[in-house]
């Protein structure tokens, strides 16, 4: 829309016409306070906190209703609105408790921010509060009604922005209420927006309330370990007996790729780094056939000398490797490059819950085909095929129903479920469970594969009158039917892909070669030149053996180590234990999960919350993981391989290419430390590195990675900064798909699981239990 | 004109000096004086170690709001909070300190801890006499500070977490 020319304050601004005078201000620095206000919700209007003095108009003005017009004069800090506003606070105050310093918003509450700013300190009303008992309305939300200033941004968010209604107004005026639907508890997603939102103390954390303070915790924005959206989750810690211990996960500065939005894993799943029954100590198994704690040394001794024996005795086409998806993509590929230079071997896999490599294949040497998460909120059109984002993918869900709602994005779905994003769709084709790949036949115009009828085709003529069309799709579609896809896509104009995996470092995982056939940057092993000028050592040439291949080969005898890297392919892959019993298993995990029972060695591993690196999400986009918690007694995934290498004599330099360039790990990688745990400076007080670098730093192996995974030349200083970087997937030197089985197993997670961690998330446990076992309904809320 | 200013000023100074010359002494004969304090003389407003008071039902006062370890400029308090229940109750608010450990080894005696606090669960006592051989012991925990439970209902001492 046209610009219009106004005076805010007596300074002259421009901006476009409709736009609200609260945002038009906010952008150029003046804020006007608001409690109701919420950019991208409907406007309420019901706080009178925004007023401002408009000239012309007999009244003050709420900023947050009002738009920008041409010469309008703006007040927004006078004496007669400052009047107002501490009128406003007083009487919100009239029934507000005064409990702050026992009430978990104290210090980030807005209300206590207002009433310092304004002063309506002391009150003319002496009327009696009304005291409330507190209500638990689900196992993550609790309600304190007496502090709630009936905002109804909870309200908002709830049923505008996630599409669940499940809070509402009961009674009027000065008896109106927050009330949940289920009558006494809610029956919702779980997604703790309502808490994030609320300006006041009202609705507060189940996982959180009266633990500690905002201020008392030391806050780190990281990148969330569950699914594979990528969302930043900035985690409260504070130190423990062991370490520091993680208090609360949230969005605290909205500064991530999710935006407003995090999900219950990301708010509250992170209880399982606080589980009593981590394991601190490694575990060996003796002749008895029982496990027994060993030292560090003792217990990498062990390891690296019977891994070294079955080299040198069966080579390394006897040993398999298996990664994970929750690590960083500096572990995988340190992983990999342990595995094919140290090992020799290639039966290196992971857990996938896409083919990568197909979609990287599809779209090799396509420049700007693949889209990040922020596309999707501001793509025109989208077509969804498989999946449901809001069940697997949540922060997606968010940001196309905020698409639809803000922008009014067409979303064309074909599903076999009627998934609950329908609601929002422009045109829902339901299809058979088989009948992705002849529905993209269809859309590219091979009428006989479907039972066409006039709502197929309405949804074909749509799709392909789209001038610019954002393809999402999940695990339904592999290899081929990938290929097909793309080609169909890219007969459209400006069409842009994403393929939806399942974990956090799905994608790196696969990015950074964590699979038999391809290195990192799926270049295929058998032309691994430049990688192997690079190592300075002969790969091997021909493809390992992958995931199921190794099970195999372990039953009839001829793996003789397995080396597991926090993943549990026991469970996932239903293994017989007795596979297993002639291999010597190496496990490194939190847990003594089913794959470590069968170990024979048990390392304790650190979490994606106790260390640093980047990892990729399923959309492509880079970020930054920074260390949060730490506990004694665990060591991260990257330390643990570079100690087992070292330990079987590989030369150090060459394997981590520190002490090279600039690029220090200033301790960066260290996070909040306390005690002894500094690992870090005992290796290099213990080998006179001192001002150098260590083994242990990620940054040096992501130096490696820039050099030779094109597709991940991004800029370091974005990344470090904390912005997201989108991989070139122009840049993958990939020609074909190699002719292989994709092995795609999807995770078929839902909102309240994650995999084998999420098993040990106590709070996801219970929130999976209220759902499944429902509450009788009693009395109502009130 | 200087002499005699100069003979006013010394004979100023020297008659405060011989007037105190004649003045009865006052000796605190500490530690082997009369009294809990042992002779000592301590005025209301010193500060001393530190006390956490009950409330007029024997409950604790401190609702563990962190506003004394966040005022307190050497970093000395340590707490950590824990919520109320029905049968386990500690403090008349929905949380209380579990743990409050004041390190003597770094408290300057400010006073601003006793200022933050709002519901004036910690005060200054009189006790001065913390001097130790081994640091570790100057950790003052809960239940070294906390007022004894006597003289309250029975049914609340007994979920006191008091020592004493």
């Amino acid at each position: 829309m046209a610009d219009v020319t106004f005076t805010v304050d007596g300074k002259k601004l421009t901006a476009p016409a409709g736009t609200l005078l609260i945002d038009a201000c906010k952008a150029v620095g003046i804020e006007i306070p608001a409690f109701c206000y919420y950019p991208g919700l409907s406007l309420q209007a019901a706080c009178r906190m925004c007023v401002v003095r408009i000239e012309k108009m007999p009244k003050l003005q709420t900023a947050c209703t009002t738009t920008v017009a041409e010469g309008m004069v703006v007040q927004t800090e006078t004496d007669e609105i400052k009047q107002a506003r501490k009128a406003t606070i007083e009487l919100l105050l009239g029934n507000h408790p005064l409990d702050c310093p026992v009430c978990d918003a104290g210090g980030e509450c807005e209300l206590q921010d207002m009433t310092f700013k304004y002063g309506a300190a002391e009150s003319k009303y002496v009327e009696i509060k009304q005291h409330r008992e507190e209500q638990q309305w689900s196992p993550v939300v609790f309600f304190d009604r007496p502090r709630c200033i009936l905002c109804y941004r909870c309200v908002r968010v709830c049923g505008e922005g996630m599409d669940v209604w499940a809070l509402g107004i009961q009674n009027r005026g000065v008896s109106a209420v927050i009330a949940p639907n289920g009558q006494d508890h809610l029956e919702c997603e779980e997604c703790g927006m309502c808490i994030d939102i609320c300006p006041v103390g009202a609705l507060t954390s189940g996982t959180y309330r009266y633990k500690t303070r905002p201020w008392e915790m030391t806050h780190v924005a990281t990148i969330c370990t569950h699914c594979g959206d990528g969302c930043k989750t900035t985690l409260g810690t504070r130190r423990s007996n062991d370490g520091m211990e993680i208090v609360r996960g949230d969005n605290r500065d909205k500064s991530g790729i999710n935006g407003d939005f995090l999900c219950i894993k990301g708010r509250y799943a992170f209880d399982f780094a606080n589980r009593t029954e981590r394991l601190t100590k490694p575990l060996v198994r003796q002749a008895d056939g029982q496990f027994k704690e060993a030292s560090w040394s003792e217990a990498i001794d062990f390891a690296a000398k019977r891994l070294r024996e079955i080299r040198e005795s069966k080579g390394g086409q006897a040993i398999g490797v298996i990664g994970s998806n929750r690590t960083t993509n500096e572990e995988n590929y340190l992983l990999q490059k342990f595995a094919r230079t140290v090992l020799g071997t290639n039966n290196i896999d992971h857990h996938r819950t896409v083919d990568y490599v197909s979609f990287a294949a599809a779209l090799a040497g396509k420049s700007e085909r693949t889209a990040s998460l922020r596309d999707t909120a501001n793509a025109p059109a989208i077509l969804l095929l498989g999946n449901d984002p809001t069940e697997q993918h949540p922060a997606l869900a968010w940001n196309l129903r905020s698409n639809v709602r803000l922008n009014r994005a067409r979303i064309y779905i074909a599903n076999h479920a009627e998934i609950k994003l329908r609601r929002q769709a422009k045109q829902f084709l339901e299809i058979p469970k088989d009948g992705y790949a002849s529905l993209v036949q269809y859309l590219a115009g091979n009428d006989s594969v479907v039972a066409a009828n006039e709502q197929t085709a309405a949804f074909r003529d749509a799709i392909r009158k789209e001038e610019s069309l954002l393809i999402i799709f999940g695990s339904e579609f592999r290899g081929r039917d990938i290929q097909a896809l793309v080609e169909f896509g890219l007969s459209l104009p400006n069409t842009k892909f994403v393929l939806l995996g399942d974990y956090a470092n799905s994608r790196g995982a696969a990015d950074m070669g964590l699979l038999p056939d391809t290195l990192p940057g799926y270049v295929p092993v058998a032309s691994a030149a430049h990688f192997a000028d690079e190592y300075g050592a002969v790969l091997p040439q021909n493809a390992g053996l992958d995931l199921l291949q190794m099970f195999d080969a372990a039953q009839s005898g001829n793996l003789a180590a397995l080396y597991v890297v926090g993943s549990n392919p026991v469970t996932r892959y239903g293994v017989d234990p007795a596979v297993l019993k002639n291999t010597f298993v190496i496990v490194q995990d939190m847990f003594l999960t089913e794959t470590a029972q069968l170990a024979d060695v048990v390392f304790p591993a650190a979490n994606l919350y106790e260390k640093a690196g980047t990892v990729t999400n399923t959309y492509g986009d880079i970020q930054l993981v920074k260390k949060a918690a730490d506990k004694a007694g665990v060591r991260s995934d990257f330390e643990l391989i570079v100690r087992l290498a070292d330990r079987m004599g590989a030369d150090l330099k060459k394997l981590v290419p520190f002490g090279r360039g600039v690029r220090a790990d200033m301790g960066q990688t260290r996070g909040a430390q306390s005690g002894e745990a500094d690992r870090h400076s005992v290796w290099l007080a213990a080998h006179g590195l001192e001002p150098k670098l260590s083994p242990f730093d990620p940054f040096a192996t992501l130096d490696e990675i820039q050099r030779l995974v094109p597709s991940y030349s991004f800029s370091r200083l974005e990344l470090l900064a904390g912005s997201d970087q989108h991989a070139k997937s122009e840049l993958v030197q990939i020609s074909a798909a190699p002719a292989r089985r994709d092995l795609v197993l999807p995770s078929q997670d839902t909102l309240f699981t994650s995999g084998t961690l999420g098993r040990y998330s106590d709070k996801l446990k219970e929130v999976l239990d209220s759902h499944t076992t429902p509450k009788p309904v009693e009395a109502a809320a009130d | 004109m200087s002499i005699v200013r100069n003979i006013a000023a010394i004979s100023k100074g020297m008659s405060i000096t011989f007037k105190e010359m004649f003045q009865p002494t006052e000796v605190e004969n500490y530690p082997d004086g009369p009294g809990p304090t042992r002779g000592a003389v301590l005025q209301d407003r010193f500060r001393g170690a530190h006390v956490l008071q009950r409330d007029e039902n024997g409950l604790e006062k401190c609702v563990a709001c962190f506003l004394c370890a966040a005022a307190c400029p050497s970093n000395c308090i340590y707490i950590e909070a824990a919520e109320n229940t029905a049968e386990n109750r500690i403090s008349s608010s929905e949380r209380y300190a579990k743990v409050y450990n004041i390190d003597y080894n770094r408290c300057i005696f400010c006073g601003y801890c006793v200022e933050a606090c709002p519901t004036d669960a910690i005060t200054h006592g009189h006790g001065f006499e913390l001097a130790s051989l081994n640091a570790t012991n100057l950790v003052m925990r809960k239940e070294d500070m906390l007022v004894p439970a006597v003289g309250m209902p029975g049914e609340l001492a007994a979920h006191s977490d008091s020592v004493k």
